[in-house]
This record gives C-alpha cells, structure tokens and sequence, in this order.
C-alpha cells in the first residue's frame, strides 16, 4: 500500500518538474442574483483547448496555464455565459458572478452543462439533476421527488411503487450511499416509502454515481447519491413554499451579513391525519399518519480564504392507533463545514459530521404494552484537500474516520405486560478511509482519472461475540473488553477510469473500480420498513465487495444540443447476504446465525438520449439488463435472478413550452415486472391449502407501464411576488400496475385456488399545488 | 412482534383504500406427484396417524391423491416401534398411543423404494387458561371481534405455540405460530388475528393449542411469514424447511394439543 502511494506520488512530482513558467488564477463562482456558489460550473481558457476545470462543491475553481494572454470563459446551465479577458503573469483571485437566464425555457431541462463535456469528461456512470427539472416532472400527488426522478435514468431502477428504493445497476438498494450535505441518510423514505425524506425545496444539487466512482467517494457497493442542500440567498430575504393535495412547505432564506453569510430554512409537513380525524369511525379518528421534516443551513464567509457552513436535517413520522399502538421514525443529520484555501491550488474542507436513524415501536394495550427502540448514530470525521498540480493535473486526496453505534433493539416494558424486557447489546465500531486521486489531462484528447483508496473496518468490543457454523448453530462465544478489536477488515480499492475524445462531438471512455461496504441493511421485507436494521462487518460477515468494468462511448450532435450515450457495464459481487427461512430479525441477539452468504453479477447496455435546448426538451432512457445471485442455501446453489432483475426498462421524458406562462410535460415508463416466486404446486398440511415452490424467482410479474402528465402555470408577473400552479395526472390511462401477486384458496369456487393481483393505484391520481415566492 | 404486525395491518388496510385487487390467470409450471408426509403424535392418549399423499398442479381442484401402500413405523428413544396400519388411503394409524413430553419420536416411511425419516421432541405441555373475545380495534364501529388465547408460559425454557381456530366448525385459514423469544415466564394474551373468517358475538369459536419443537416452529413460522402479506409482498416464499430426511414436503410433528371453545360475546 504505502509503496504503491510513494510511487505515485513519486510519478506525480516528477510530472511537474518539466513545467514551464505557470500561474493561477482561482476563485469561486456564484449566482449574482441569490450568491449561491454553483457546482460543476465550468471554467475554459478559450485559447487552450485542453486547458480547463469546473468549480468544486464549494463553488471554488483553480487553473494553472502557462504565462499569456487568455481569454476566460465561464459556464454554467441555465445561466449566461460570462467571457473575461485575462494576463496571466502572475497569479491572482478572480470572483465571478453569473447571470441566470430569465427565459425559462433556456433554464429547465438543459444538461447540466452547455458544453460537451459530457464528452470530454473522464468520468462515466454518472448522472445530474437539476432541480428544474425535478420540479416539471410529474410524480403522485403532486409531491416532487428527487428520489423518484432519479429512477427515470437508465441503469437506475424503481423499488416499484409507492416504494422510493431504488436498484442501480442490478444492486440492492442498501447498497446505495445517500449523502445529504455529506452526511449518510439511512432511511430515505416517508410513509414506508411513499415519499423521499428529501424536500425539493432545499436541495440545490444532486449528482448519482452508478460507476466510475471518484476515489472520495466509498463504503457502498452501487452508487453514491451525492445531495447539497441550498446555502441561501445572501443578498436578499425570500419566502417561498407551496400548498398541495397532502403536504405543505414553507422555505425562509435570507443574508446574515450581506455578501457575507446566508441562512436557509424550509419545512414540509403532510396533513393526512387532518382527514382521519374527520372520519365518523372511532378507530381511524384516534389514529394517527404523518410526518414532517425541516431542512436548515447557514454559512459565513469570513474571507476569501476561509468559510464556515453548518447545515442540519430532522424529519420524523408518526403512524399509530390511539391507546393501541405508537410508531414513529426517522433521520437526523448534522454537518459542520469550514474551508480553508492554503494558497491559490490548495483547497482543504474539514468536516464533522452527524447522522442518526432511528425507530420507536409502542404498544399501549395494558397486558401487552411495551416500547423497542433501535437506532444506528455515526459520527463522521474527514479532511478532504483538493490540489491543482500545474495545468494537467488535479489531485484529490483525504482521510476520514467514521465511528457507528448501533444499538441493534432494547425492549422495555411495564410491570403488568406479558412481554419481557429484552436488550441486544450495542455494535461500536470504526470504519476509515484514506485516498488519492489525480485527474490527469494526458493530452489534448486523453484524460485520466485515476486514484486508490484503503478502506479498514475495526469492529471493537465491549460484547460477547459469537461465530455461527451454516446451520446457524454457535460455533465460539468471546467476550471482548471496552475498546479492544473483535475483527478488522482491509481493502484496497483502484479506480480508474478515462475519455478519449475522438473529436469535439465524440469520444470513448472505460472505467474500472472495485468498491467495499463494511454496514449491512437486514431487512427480509422486499418494500422500505422502519424497522431497518443495520449491522457491520464481523467475524461472521465480511465485507461485501463488487467489482464493475464499464465502457461507453458519447456523442453529441447539433451543437450539443442532443446528447447520446451508450454504456456497456459488467459487475461481479462478492460477500452478498440473504436470510434463511423463518428469518426473525427483530431484537435477535443472534441475527447474524440467521444469513447466508453467496456471490452475485449484473450486467448491461444502458442507452440514453437526451435533446438539452429548446421549446421541447426531455429524454429517452433504455437499459437492457440482468442480476442474479448465487447461494449455496438457496436454488440448490445455482444462479438466480435477482428481485430486482429487469430485462428491459424504458422511461421517456417530455417538456414543452407552450407559452410563457404554460409549460406541458409527460413521463412513460415500461419495465419488465420484477422476478418473483410463484408456486408450481399445492398440498394440504395442517388443514391449510399450501403452496409448493421449486425454483427462486423463476417466474416474473406482469410488466408495468404508466403514463403521468404535468403542467405548470406560471402566474402573472409581480413586482413582489411570483406564484404558479402545478397541476397533474398520474397514471394517465388508468393502468393496473402489479404490486403483488398472491395464492389463496378461491373465495367463488369451491375446492380451487386463485391468484390474486394487488395493485396500488389502479386509477387515475389527479393532483394541484400552488407554489408562491416573495 | 406483535405491534410490528398490527402496524402493518394498519398500514396495509390504509393501503387497501386506494388499491384494488383482481384474480388473474398465471400460467404457473407443474410440479406435481410430490411425497407429502403429515406426520402428528400427541399427548392424547388414542390413535395416532401419519398421512401421505403427492403434491397437486396450481390449477387442480383441492383434491390429493393418498400415496397407498407405504411400510409406516414410529419408534421412540425407549425402543418402542409401533408399526401403523394403512386405514383410510394413504392414512397410517397406530391404534393407541400417548406422546409423552421429552420423549423423542422419529418416523420411518417407506415408499417408492426410498426411505424417509424425521424426529420430533414431544415438548412440556403448556394448558390454555382461558379463550376470550374483545372488539377488534380495526374495525370497531361494525361489531368485528378478536379472539385472543390466554397462557401461562414455563420459566426458563424455550417453548413454541402454535395455534388452530375454527368458527362455526369451519378452520381458519392463517398459521397462527407463536414462541416466547419476548415472553418467557410470562403470562401471555396472544391475540389470533387474521382476515379469513370475520367473527361476531354469537359464533362459536373453536381454538386448539399446540405445544411442539423448535423445527416446526420454524416451519409454520416461515408458512406464517410466507402467508402473510405486509406492504411490498412480504418475504420471497420457498417450501418451509422441515424434519424430513431426504427432502419430501409436509412434516412430523410430536406435540401436545388442548381445544377450548367459547361463545363469542
């Protein structure tokens, strides 16, 4: 390990020393309007084709050139393209503020860079958001969703519905990071997966990696879901928020020290229960359903050099029947942020951050009451530094320590229950990282990205720790002291990936990285519970491993205005975990006799199309693909498809402006139905119908199909205050889309039996929120 | 868990407004002519019997074809063999036996040329207190009752429950498996619920409580999981593991048995 760095580091310095007499000029890029720092806004020396960078998360860029006369150009979608002329004869700070574009249509739907540099880029799997347009997508209810739109890219699958899990590229959805201001959000869902924990109203920017991953990134196998929340108008007070079918949401954001700090606060909550408690029947009235969540950040800059931003998440819901039962779940996150600029190449943030996921479970009845609780807490420490290392090289590089307490279940009861008190003993342990990448710019048509990182696991005492034998019997019991090391884990993980540009509208790029995960999701339920439970690599589980190759090549025609994509992937998972039969995770001290390990490979073409500038904009989305699993316990220890599996998936996107004030947009989706379980017999024990089962997952559901439509009605121009009207149709025509399928003993025919199929939202949704802003 | 249930009942009837349920025909694949064994001893002293029969296509009525013919013997960990005679088809009976508690009761079945195995450990017997009904909190505006069984549960030991209901003489069709992983020691009110048969004051309400081992426990636990469908489908079902050796559907079971009735107030 340590040889493999110093020769890398070795190579890097050697780079350097033949460069010629150079300068740089650094700087932060901003929304002149709200001094929002923009991500990903690009920065080109129009002179020097290769010569060229894009701003960090923090808004900061740095660009090394030989001395000369340049011209600057600055970029960013949906803002206006700002050039500067500029000497490069000695290095210097250059702020720039760009203008948003007024004319809407130029701001939704446009890639998320005006460039090519969807094809210069060396990085691949990747795909961003922008807000805008999240927020002309039509989704149930009206609520919009990241988590939902992100599903109509390709690679990246939907749970189903009402489910906000996603699958990416044949994984499983824990296995997918989910980052919001850099902290890990464990349960991503509301209402058991009906609506994302993330309000649109305060997220600024959200990029998914599905392969290629960027060495900084690590700790799941899939991807990485990298979310920024909003800093905050710093010039001007605004409010805005909006008023829909089941939830409202207010945002507040406003300067602190003018030019110099912001705050941002939004809040969302449902008010579902308003309508139970409307209802005539007793037990619905005393029930209760909703949540809330409240997104809050604020940052200061107290110079040019140094910055300090605090950002906070706290979201709950609450479900439960008056004197019966009380349940409520849900995430916290903190995140204190301070860059540090060294000199103009070296950029340092330093983070602390915080994350909780918890769940409380109560019952009320006096014979039967009892409270479990669960909770998994991290406190994340890490240093990240970015350094421009002459014109063709950026490197990043960082450590981080992360510390996970997982208190796995604690039962506690009254005197009078019939329930015991129960009590699992609490999980510590630490998982780290360190890491180094450069991007290297080869040549005018090569570039390279290409790092490492080593990931440990220390799984630590105080407990008594246990080894299993396949049968799930003990096989040894140890009982470890405060702080001693139970087990640890080291991996290296190479990633590599680059683009060679055939010309300015064409090029081919390959990746390669193997990515570790050290925490587990046992879950035996297929849709989004509270009742997660998470556990860390041990001395009976070991760190789940994957391995992707992918290849790609990326077009665009007309000017950029059309991109296209073709990616080819093929992914080998080691370590994957499933449960036996009869499976009782919950408050289990010995959860860990109950799983069973195996292997696993996905693969796949995934096709994408996408049309960025005009009146009608949108995308096409295609993924051909295969996942399947392989367990010595299950299908007589032959290969078989995932649930998630998917042979074909298709989504469609469409926006048109119509006219200044009415906007039009639709999505399609099509996808091959999940692979399941069906019975391929029947019999009778214990005077119950009985299904017989021979193959895992051989058969599949239906395939589900949708159509939803959207408009947007801007409201009339204001001096002090804008609004507008989303309306929408979810499930256009009507269309039943499996949510299950069961067996059962026919309720018309005697002596028969009958499949029965469930769907969610077999009918048409309508949908109307107004949105205000002053 | 029992809250962890009723919220998912909750949560699914909540569901359950929106959506809409059809039957649909599904060309599912045949693989009949299975052995199926249902083997059950008990502590009530009287004949004792073990069935087999074969395994039917999705499609087929409810009816199974009995497996005729068998050698069928029992044997205990005292060296008792009672060799079963074939009475109805495909039923072989031994004509008067009582299980009695830790004694380990392993069946031999012949047929077909293959010879099958499976033991069971006749557990402690654990009597009923009590049957009662209350009204179901789900539904309380329409009069629905629950019925809920009342128990003593031994200290100290792992004990395993699994209960039959009838209404009216017709069973209930839901496993109702229970153990005291949260409950040891404890005096328990184990409420039977299920949404097979609706049940009103007036009916009468038929509960049967077995006391049996850890595997069948496991197996009707996994039946219970199997056949119950919370949000998203609940688990991915495959046939339960049993006690049989080599691999044949159904189970051998020593347990005890009790049955109260009530009349539903």
């Amino acid at each position: 390990m340590t040889k493999t760095l110093l020769i890398l580091f070795i190579l890097l310095t050697t780079l350097t020393a033949f460069a010629q007499k150079k300068y740089t000029i650094n700087g932060t890029i901003k929304d002149a309007a709200t001094g929002e720092t923009l991500i990903g806004a690009s920065v080109r020396i129009q002179e020097l084709s290769s010569v060229g960078t894009a701003t960090n998360s923090y808004g900061f860029y740095s660009l090394t050139a030989p001395e000369g006369e340049y011209t600057l150009q600055f970029t960013y979608i949906g803002y206006q393209t700002t050039v500067q002329k500029i000497s490069f004869h000695k290095s210097q700070v250059l702020n720039i503020a760009l203008q948003a574009k007024t004319d809407l249509q130029e701001v939704v739907i446009r890639a998320n860079k005006p460039n090519n540099d969807n094809v210069a880029s060396p990085q691949m799997g990747v795909e961003k958001l922008n807000m805008a347009q999240v927020n002309q997508v039509p989704v149930v209810l009206g609520e919009r969703d990241i988590l939902k739109t992100i599903t109509l890219m390709p690679g990246i699958k939907t749970a189903g519905e009402g489910n906000t899990g996603f699958y990416v590229r044949g994984g499983s959805s824990d296995q997918n990071l989910i980052l919001l201001d850099e902290a890990t959000v464990y349960n991503a869902s509301h209402l058991l997966g009906f609506f994302s924990t993330f309000n649109s109203d305060a997220i600024k920017d959200v990029s998914i990696y599905k392969g290629g991953m960027p060495a900084e990134y690590g700790g799941r196998l899939s991807s990485v879901l990298d979310i920024k929340m909003n800093e905050g108008n710093n010039k001007d007070f605004t409010v805005q928020g909006g008023i829909g079918l089941i939830s409202s949401r207010l945002k507040v954001e406003g300067p602190l020290v003018k030019d110099k700090g912001s705050f941002m606060i939004s809040a969302r909550r449902t008010y579902i229960d308003f309508f139970l408690k409307a209802s005539s029947d007793s037990s619905i009235k005393g029930s209760s359903l909703y949540f809330y969540d409240i997104n809050a950040k604020a940052n200061y800059h107290f110079n040019d050099k140094n910055a300090i931003y605090i950002s906070g998440y706290f979201g709950k819901d609450v479900l439960g029947l008056k004197d019966v039962f009380g349940t409520n779940w849900g995430n916290s996150t903190g995140t204190i942020r301070f860059n540090h600029l060294f000199n103009n190449r070296l950029f340092s943030n330093t983070s602390i951050i915080y994350s909780n996921y918890n769940y409380v479970i109560q019952s009320f009845e006096s014979n039967d009451n009892f409270k479990a609780t669960s909770k998994i807490t991290d406190v994340n420490l890490k240093e990240d530094l970015q350094y421009s290392l002459g014109s063709s090289h950026t490197l990043k590089f960082g450590l981080n320590i992360l510390h996970h307490d997982i208190a796995p279940g604690d039962i506690s009861t009254s005197q009078e229950s019939s329930f015991n008190d129960k009590h699992v003993e609490q999980r510590y342990g630490y998982e780290t990282a360190a890491y180094l990448s450069d991007e290297w710019k080869a040549s005018d048509k090569l570039t390279i990205l290409y790092g490492l990182r080593l990931s440990g696991m220390f799984l630590l005492g105080p407990g008594t720790f246990k080894t299993y034998d396949a049968a799930g019997n003990t096989l040894t019991s140890t009982t470890y002291g405060l702080g001693s090391v139970v087990k640890n884990y080291f991996n290296l993980e190479p990633r590599i990936s680059g683009s060679y540009t055939i010309n300015d509208e064409n090029s081919i790029k390959a990746s390669y990285n193997r990515n570790t995960q050290n925490i587990h999701l046992l879950s035996n339920s297929t849709s989004s519970t509270p009742t997660d439970l998470y556990v860390m690599s041990s001395n009976n589980i070991k760190p789940e491993i994957a391995d992707q190759v992918s290849t790609g090549w990326f077009r665009n025609f007309k000017e950029n205005t059309y991109e296209f994509s073709a990616e080819v992937y093929y992914k080998w998972l080691q370590n994957q975990i499933d449960y036996k039969d009869g499976a009782q995770l919950l408050v289990n001290q010995d959860v860990e006799s109950l799983l069973t390990y195996g292997t696993g490979r996905a693969y796949g073409v995934e096709l994408f199309l996408k049309k960025k500038y005009g009146r009608f904009n949108g995308w096409v989305g295609y993924t051909l693909s295969r996942t399947e699993r392989k367990f010595d316990a299950i299908n007589n220890g032959n290969y078989f498809p995932a649930r998630q599996d998917r042979t074909h998936d298709l989504s469609v996107v469409g926006i048109y402006q119509f006219s200044k004030r009415w906007t039009f947009s639709s999505t399609f989706i099509y996808g091959t139905g999940n692979a399941v379980t069906y019975p391929t017999g029947k019999y009778n024990v214990g005077g119950l119908t009985t299904f017989s089962y021979s193959e895992r997952n051989g058969y599949r559901q239906p395939s589900s199909n949708r159509l939803d439509i959207g408009a947007t009605l801007e409201g009339k121009e204001h001096k002090k205050y804008h609004s507008s009207w989303t309306f929408g149709i979810y499930n256009v025509y009507g269309h039943r889309d499996p949510y299950s399928i069961t067996f059962r003993d026919s309720k018309t025919v005697p002596n028969t039996t009958e499949a029965v199929e469930t769907s969610i939202f077999a009918t048409q949704i309508p949908s109307v929120t107004w949105n205000f802003k002053f | 868990m029992k809250a962890i249930f009723l919220f998912i009942i909750f949560f699914s009837s909540a569901l359950l407004l929106t959506s809409c349920n059809k039957v649909i025909d599904l060309n599912l694949g045949n693989q009949a002519g299975q052995l199926v064994i249902e083997g059950n001893i008990t502590n009530v002293s009287g004949p004792q019997s073990i069935k087999l029969s074969s395994n039917v296509s999705f499609s087929s009525t409810n009816t199974y074809p009995p497996v005729t013919g068998a050698q069928v013997t029992v044997t205990d960990q005292t060296g008792n063999s009672f060799t079963c005679a074939e009475g109805p088809a495909g039923t072989y009976v031994i004509g008067q036996l009582a299980g009695e508690t830790d004694n380990t009761y392993t069946m031999h079945v012949v047929t077909n040329g293959k010879t099958y195995t499976a033991s069971s450990i006749m557990p402690v017997f654990v009597p009923i207190d009590s049957v009662t009904s209350a009204k179901s909190e789900f539904d309380s505006g329409k009069n629905k009752r629950k019925i809920t069984v009342h128990y003593h549960d031994p200290a100290g030991i792992a004990n395993q429950y699994n209960f039959l209901m009838y209404v009216n003489g017709v069973q209930v069709k839901r496993v109702l498996a229970n153990n005291d992983d949260f409950t040891d020691g404890n005096t328990v009110d184990f409420d039977l619920r299920e949404d097979d048969i609706d049940i009103y004051p007036g009916d009468k309400v038929t509960v049967e409580m077995q006391c049996i081992d850890k595997t069948i426990y496991t197996y009707w636990f996994t039946l219970m999981q199997q056949g119950f469908n919370g949000p998203g489908g609940g688990v991915t079902p495959s046939n339960p593991p049993n006690n049989i050796s080599p691999t044949a559907l159904g189970y051998f079971s020593a347990h005890t048995t009790q049955s109260v009735s009530i009349v539903v107030k």
